[in-house]
């Protein structure tokens, strides 16, 4: 696909991803065991470095699609790979290997309330370190100096000590892009990251978003459903809609007719963030 | 967000749908109940005998007993010091040694740590049997194997917290929200570190309070583990019961009393502390 190149950033000696990666989704089905078809025969390839918003109402299996690029949902047919890694064929240490060069962020944050945001933040370290190592707390000093500079990358390092809970919506998600950042990651995928926040806050992670992608060059993946959003801050935007793609195309361009498409309704008011 | 003008909020009476009917099920509950009660307590019917008139033909020889145990003897206080920090001392290293025991177990038997059912299973059913077995059999076996003394109560109280602890903590784990696991998977993490960086802290709050529970019922219990031999204030206890000596024996359960308070005080300033 495009060039693998070196990140000047990464640490001479610690295993890291040489990315960024291009992310290939082909004929991907996935059925829950309930029977609901969440994606159909999904295909596409994300190239190295892009900035793609993936829209589309819930239930439209923008989750479920995003799950699938880290293992976190193993299609029932077709392939997913990331890079050099096929991720829908490895299973235990190489799936946790794999995960570990792709950073991933949530809606609900999903932090540890009652833990340090460092020790939150160390969780992105999990694939480098030994598990004796996070067992017996004995992280390296590269590894705390990796989680350190992900904080400050974010503004966070100020918190570093502080308990995730006692952090605002905005602050947490910070806390989890570090988590992401401390990774080291190629690919970065966030789902619907910005539908907690209020709206001046949810510019601002989108805009820290938007800085990972232009100053790292890692490709990232945005689940959205605001419409606003996806053309503000990213280059292409693939619509999902009862899990297919039903829009494939530049984000900036993408008329209201291509929303209403992806939504299969009318625009609404509330599918825009505002200001 | 919602669209509908205030008007018509006072025009006409809002339609509320129908309340469903509860009281054929409740009646139904309490028609058990009573049945259930009515059958167990009719000896023709294999229930137990339930004799009120005993009470009202025998009280006077209990109340002879309690006239004294309102008087309590003071004078046997000096004799009490040492079997009540012989109590003291085992209560708190046996809930020290569970308390530790548990931190693992715990994690081994809550379904979002251990995501591995037949090792689950298997921790829960050791587990059971520990917690199915009385703490006096425990303690009479372990004084004929280890001898008469404190060794055979700490064990016995070790045994008998763990079987509490692990139960109550594992539950909550069970009980709590626990997003954060997903995060830690997707950062490529072994349940192992996502239990001790992340659900280990979450953890805390539930644990030290069944800790601290644990300490009480100890001081509690080790006063009947005295009985077999098995050390402590319990030795005591039986001495007076023995010589009629109610007046004292009253002196000793108002010195539990007093432990067991400022137990459960401490208890309290410490959960307080961890909110």
């Amino acid at each position: 696909m495009n060039d693998l190149t070196t990140r000047p950033e990464a640490e001479g000696d610690m295993p890291s991803a040489s990315g960024p990666w291009p992310v290939e989704l082909d004929d991907v089905t996935v059925r829950y065991p309930n029977g609901v078809v969440a994606l159909k025969n999904v295909s596409l390839t994300v190239g190295a470095g892009e900035m793609v918003a993936v829209v589309g109402l819930s239930g439209s299996g923008k989750s479920t699609m995003i799950r699938t690029i880290n293992g976190l949902v193993a299609p029932t047919s077709g392939s997913v790979r990331v890079g050099p890694h096929a991720v829908s064929e490895l299973r235990g240490r190489a799936l946790r290997h794999a995960r570990g060069d792709i950073g991933m962020i949530f809606q609900g944050f999903n932090l540890a309330d009652r833990a340090s945001v460092f020790h939150n933040a160390l969780v992105g370290r999990f694939s480098h370190m030994p598990t004796w190592r996070t067992t017996l707390g004995l992280a390296t000093e590269a590894d705390r100096a990796m989680v350190m500079r992900s904080l400050d990358s974010v503004g966070m390092l100020e918190k570093v000590w502080h308990r995730a809970g006692a952090l605002s919506g905005g602050q947490k998600q910070r806390v989890a892009i570090a988590r992401a950042l401390s990774q080291e990651p190629a690919v970065m995928l966030a789902d619907e990251p910005v539908a907690s926040l209020d709206p001046p806050t949810a510019h601002s992670v989108m805009a820290d978003l938007a800085a990972i992608n232009a100053s790292r060059g890692l490709t990232v993946l945005v689940n959205l459903h605001l419409m606003d959003l996806a053309r503000q801050y990213t280059t292409r935007m693939i619509g999902l809609r009862a899990g297919e793609v039903v829009y494939d195309g530049p984000a900036a361009s993408a008329t209201d007719a291509d929303f209403e498409a992806i939504y299969g309704r009318p625009v609404q008011a509330r599918d825009r963030l505002g200001e | 967000m919602t669209q509908a003008p205030a008007s018509s909020v006072a025009k006409a009476a809002p339609q509320v749908p129908p309340k469903p009917r509860t009281w054929p099920r409740t009646l139904g509950i309490v028609a058990v109940l009573a049945v259930l009660t009515a059958l167990t307590a009719t000896p023709a019917l294999g229930g137990v005998e339930i004799d009120l008139g005993a009470i009202a033909k025998n009280w006077t020889n209990g109340a002879d007993r309690i006239g004294k145990m309102l008087t309590p003897d003071l004078s046997v206080l000096p004799r009490t010091w040492q079997p009540l920090l012989e109590t003291l001392q085992m209560a708190v290293v046996g809930a020290a040694i569970s308390a530790a025991l548990a931190i693992p177990l715990s994690l081994w038997a809550a379904r979002p740590t251990n995501p591995n059912a037949p090792f689950r299973a298997a921790v829960r059913f050791v587990l059971n049997v520990i917690r199915a077995v009385p703490d006096l059999v425990y303690a009479t076996i372990l004084v004929a194997m280890v001898g008469v003394g404190a060794l055979p109560g700490v064990i016995t109280l070790v045994l008998f917290d763990i079987g509490i602890v692990v139960k109550l903590v594992s539950e909550a784990i069970d009980s709590a929200d626990a997003a954060y696991m997903e995060a830690g998977r997707a950062a490529g993490g072994t349940q192992s570190q996502i239990n001790r960086l992340t659900a280990l802290p979450q953890t805390w709050p539930a644990y030290v309070s069944q800790v601290m529970y644990s300490l009480e019922l100890n001081v509690r219990i080790s006063a009947i583990l005295g009985l077999v031999g098995a050390g402590g204030i319990g030795r005591l206890i039986d001495e007076m019961r023995g010589f009629y000596r109610y007046d004292a024996l009253s002196t000793i359960v108002l010195e539990i009393l007093i432990v067991v308070v400022l137990i459960e005080l401490a208890s309290n300033v410490l959960r307080k502390r961890l909110r």
